[in-house]
């Protein structure tokens, strides 16, 4: 899975790939075309190289701020490279792109080989990141040029000129060619460096932290940036969050409305999305652990424009879901509320026999957020909910581990709170004790 | 040496046609060639698809630009590889357009080119920005058919405007036209406090909005809709109009005479400057009209020189 193709996922990881300040827009491709990595001890070495590069963020900023002010000049030349390599004939565009880019390279101490290329491109020993075919590329092209300068009508003299430029592309690209593969990785090798720097940087923006790889996924203290950054608009704070999960053990997270369950599990499912593309982590601490797919059941507005029922749309992506998980890889799922949108006898119905349906996965880790009370062998979450003594203004969005599984009743004194129609919600409360009795 | 020594005083000309074929090319020629490049360094560039060697649109012959040696220029991939003198390159631009990326050179020698710059304004005001480590002092703009955001002061600081038989046929109908984008274009900078009230030619208005109001500022294009809004809404305590720059008028002459002869007023936010007009009698479809009477004729209405530099090849 790439990049791109889950940089709109509902979790919100787009906040922080748009507030990723890469120099170039190669760099940007490149990470966009990035593949998930799903092994641990990849991951890690990914880490230990950005934790390099976050230490030199701390202890010296201005060497930073100039490697990334040099990567500015960045350009994607993969083609030329390309061409280079199938044995093509380059032209003046081309050589100009490879020298500007071993020029680059040479200033970012990075690349083998690129004093050969440079010296190739710049005959006369400039050090200029300017490209012509000089003179000095052969006596002969010198003679030709003064000649077509006397006589510029000449035609002959001009075919001759033509030639001898194109004999010269031709040896030059022959004597680059050896080093097209060693360009090649250069250039890949400078947008990583623009993406280690860029992530570097947004690790103590956003105050992100790396994490370290274990056998189950522990997170204490994680926020969402997107919904930090909004609440911080209005003059309010994140709550952090702690959570634990693990594959074979199922978890249901219930809790009061308005209790933060959805941005909890949108969290989750970008913190898993950031460590497998190698971003700092917005958590006080994390161990995690990998998974080969990563799928996020929540309703969208994508929903209503595609003219499926938001419950037709939510069953085919958990029965999509279900396909993934009996492959028998390593899956993530996160379900936000299922069947929430139908009558609650068979909501209750449908989400009892789904975590029935995913017992005894032992590759599978599933997270749902629910309102319906429902037993199973698992572990249940609920936030802690209202504050008592704050006249229920203050919400507590901790998760903490409970026994019962029986969903808090908090529905009624939060629309009260909410100045919500007194009548209307008194007679609920009445129905409601009626129904109990 | 007509206007040229005005052009030097700038950063940035932008030379501007008020039609194809109003003889903008050989305007640009005219300059170029009486530039002192010794101790000047030049950039040009044109918006969009210019310098083709035939008239896109006409089918008639038309001049490629010459560049001299030590000059800078840009244009598209393609152009650079169909036609240019020995060139030093300098740059490969980043953004793709239509005819590949944008290369920026300096020319070695003297030589033709087919001039396709950036294709928008803010994509040229990028260019122009990445010349800054290439010490130029001067850069031209070659701004392509009726595109006036060219000339906007928020690209260059100066232009120079080309007309001729291609915008009319008729003397005192092209002076008439000429003359009202030369009012335009010196339209008065507002000076007062900042106006209370801002609206946008696009958005839904009333009468009543601007009833009673002395200032307004308009966001974007003022168009007829709105001026004559402007124009019911005034009454004896007069009303005016703030826009962004000269190049942000879209309204006809007779309303905006109209609204003037009411009291009303249009002043600008920035301002450019025009340096010279310059003309082409002749016509693609043949027509030549009176070079001197024309020259005469606008010269009079605007109170600035005129010039053919077809006919008259000013001396330097």
């Amino acid at each position: 899975m790439k990049f791109r193709e889950i940089v709109d996922s509902p979790c919100g990881i787009r906040y922080l790939f748009d507030g990723l300040e890469l120099q170039s827009g190669y760099a940007r491709k490149v990470l966009l075309d990035r593949e998930m990595m799903t092994d641990a001890a990849q991951i890690d070495a990914a880490y230990a190289r950005l934790r390099k590069y976050f230490d030199l963020v701390l202890a010296d900023r201005r060497r930073v701020e100039d490697m990334r002010f040099r990567l500015q000049g960045l350009r994607d030349i993969s083609g030329t490279l390309a061409s280079l390599a199938d044995g093509a004939t380059l032209d003046e565009i081309e050589f100009f792109e490879i020298k500007h880019m071993a020029m680059l390279a040479e200033s970012l101490d990075m690349g083998e080989d690129m004093d050969a290329v440079i010296a190739i491109l710049d005959p006369d020993g400039l050090k200029i990141g300017t490209f012509y075919l000089y003179d000095s590329y052969s006596v002969e092209l010198r003679r030709l040029r003064d000649a077509v300068e006397q006589d510029p009508d000449d035609s002959q003299l001009q075919e001759d000129l033509a030639n001898e430029e194109d004999r010269l592309k031709k040896a030059i690209s022959d004597k680059l060619r050896p080093y097209a593969a060693s360009l090649r990785k250069t250039l890949r090798d400078m947008a990583e460096l623009d993406i280690s720097l860029a992530m570097a940087v947004q690790m103590q923006v956003e105050g992100l932290t790396i994490p370290s790889s274990g056998a189950e996924t522990v997170i204490t203290g994680m926020f969402h940036p997107g919904v930090r950054a909004a609440l911080k608009a209005k003059g309010r704070d994140f709550q952090r969050v702690d959570f634990s999960f693990r594959r074979g053990v199922p978890a249901t997270v219930i809790g009061a409305n308005m209790g933060g369950k959805t941005v909890a599990l949108k969290t989750l499912c970008m913190i898993q999305y950031l460590w497998q593309f190698g971003f700092g982590l917005p958590v006080d601490s994390a161990v995690m652990t990998p998974f080969d797919d990563i799928r996020f059941c929540i309703g969208d507005e994508q929903d209503e424009k595609t003219g499926l029922s938001s419950f037709a749309a939510e069953m085919q992506r958990i029965d999509q879901a279900i396909a993934v998980v009996e492959t028998g890889i390593r899956v993530l799922l996160l379900v936000d509320e299922p069947a929430r949108t139908t009558n609650p006898v068979e909501g209750t119905a449908l989400v009892a026999a789904l975590l029935e349906r995913f017992s005894g996965k032992p590759e599978l880790a599933l997270v749902m957020t629910t309102h319906y009370t429902v037993e199973h062998a698992g572990v249940c979450w609920r936030v802690r909910g209202l504050v008592p003594g704050t006249k229920g203004r203050t919400m507590d969005y901790r998760l903490v581990q409970t026994t019962s599984h029986e969903v808090p009743h908090e529905a009624l004194n939060i629309a009260r709170e909410l100045g919500i129609d007194a009548r209307w919600i008194d007679l609920a409360d009445t129905i409601m004790k009626q129904q109990y009795e | 040496m007509p206007f040229v020594g005005e052009i030097l005083k700038h950063r940035s000309v932008s030379i501007v046609g008020l039609a194809k074929n109003a003889g903008k090319t050989e305007c640009l020629n005219y300059i170029i060639k009486r530039l002192p490049l010794d101790y000047f360094s030049v950039a040009v560039t044109s918006i969009g698809i210019d310098g083709e060697t035939t008239d896109q649109v006409t089918g008639t012959a038309k001049p490629e630009i010459t560049v001299r040696e030590g000059m800078f220029f840009a244009t598209s991939e393609k152009h650079f590889r169909q036609k240019r003198p020995l060139s030093e390159l300098y740059d490969v631009g980043d953004e793709d357009t239509a005819l590949g990326r944008i290369v920026t050179a300096k020319a070695l020698q003297e030589g033709k080119v087919l001039l396709s710059g950036p294709s928008s304004a803010v994509a040229l005001k990028r260019w122009m920005r990445s010349l800054k480590d290439f010490g130029i002092d001067l850069i031209l703009v070659d701004g392509a058919l009726s595109r006036l955001s060219t000339a906007s002061p928020a690209v260059s600081e100066a232009m120079v405007l080309s007309t001729g038989a291609a915008y009319s046929a008729n003397i005192r109908e092209l002076v008439g036209k000429t003359a009202f984008v030369v009012e335009l274009i010196r339209l008065p900078l507002y000076v007062g406090a900042e106006p209370s009230v801002r609206v946008s030619s696009f958005s839904s208005l009333d009468a009543a909005t601007l009833k009673g109001r002395r200032v307004v500022e308009v966001e974007g294009a003022l168009t007829d809709r709105l001026l004559q809004l402007a124009k019911n809404a005034l009454d004896e305590d007069g009303l005016e109009l703030v826009v962004g720059d000269f190049t942000k008028v879209f309204c006809s002459q007779e309303l905006y005479r109209a609204f003037v002869r009411r009291g009303g007023r249009i002043s600008v936010r920035m301002k450019s400057e025009l340096l010279a007009v310059c003309v082409n009698p002749k016509a693609p479809n043949g027509i030549v009209l009176d070079s001197d009477l024309l020259c005469r004729e606008l010269s009079e209405k605007i109170g600035l020189p005129v010039y053919d530099i077809v006919k008259n090849d000013y001396e330097i």
